[in-house]
């Protein structure tokens, strides 16, 4: 509760001003604050609905260009799909991981884990930039 | 579902080839070549013990959300446009 409402509210139990007054007086109070939609929080979950990853670049002197949308829902179905990887199938990605010197086990990612990251892709938004070539990832 | 893929090539001489590929006809001519593709997927789930109807319902959900995909590749005078609605 802020603190200006908090004030109203005083005043209405002191009885200094009536309860049709002080409906009157919040009411206003919620006019004037700015609203709510500006916050980053309160923006709606799920709006971004395509992940798009851009490239420009330069080879050979002649300007080349990468231009991929794909839906978020793909990669949400991509992540079910993950899950269904047999055990030994992960257990062989891991030692050929190992063996390139990435140590990640891929059985210790859980595709809820695989979700959340999806869920909040529309947060990412990933620059490089080069003389040579520009990089774009983002969600739109 | 997606309804049609749409394919563009520019040729290094300018000219343009576009495609449209009806996905449903398409699929329906496809039918006894897809039915024995979804068999095979399905002995190979029971061969690697993995659920068929959860194999089934993931491979559908990803063919179901393939609409909206674009893919544009540009090298020179040469470009390909993939799009998928």
């Amino acid at each position: 509760m802020n603190e200006q409402r908090k004030h109203i509210l005083d005043m209405l139990a002191e009885g200094k001003i009536t309860a049709q007054e002080a409906e009157q007086l919040i009411a206003a109070l919620e006019r004037d604050q700015p609203p709510a939609a500006s916050s980053l929080d309160a923006r709606p979950k799920g709006k971004a609905k395509y992940l798009r990853v851009v490239v420009d670049a330069l080879e050979n002197g002649e300007p080349g260009r990468i231009n991929v949308r794909v839906p978020l829902q793909l990669l949400r179905a991509g992540v079910q799909l993950a899950a269904l990887i047999p055990a030994q199938a992960l257990g062989k990605a891991n030692a050929e991981l190992n063996k390139s010197g990435v140590p990640i086990d891929l059985t210790q990612l859980k595709p809820e884990q695989l979700e959340a990251l999806v869920e909040h892709l529309d947060e990412l938004t990933v620059e490089v930039d080069q003389p040579d070539a520009k990089v774009r990832v983002f969600c739109e | 579902m997606p309804q049609l893929l749409t394919v563009r090539v520019k040729r290094p001489d300018g000219r343009p080839i576009r495609i449209w590929v009806p996905v449903l006809p398409v699929v329906l001519v496809f039918s006894p070549v897809v039915v024995l593709a979804v068999l095979v997927a399905a002995v190979a789930c029971l061969a690697y013990r993995v659920s068929v109807m959860r194999a089934l319902g993931t491979g559908w959900r990803i063919v179901s959300a393939l609409p909206g995909t674009r893919v544009d590749l540009e090298q020179g005078r040469t470009a390909v446009l993939l799009t998928i609605r």
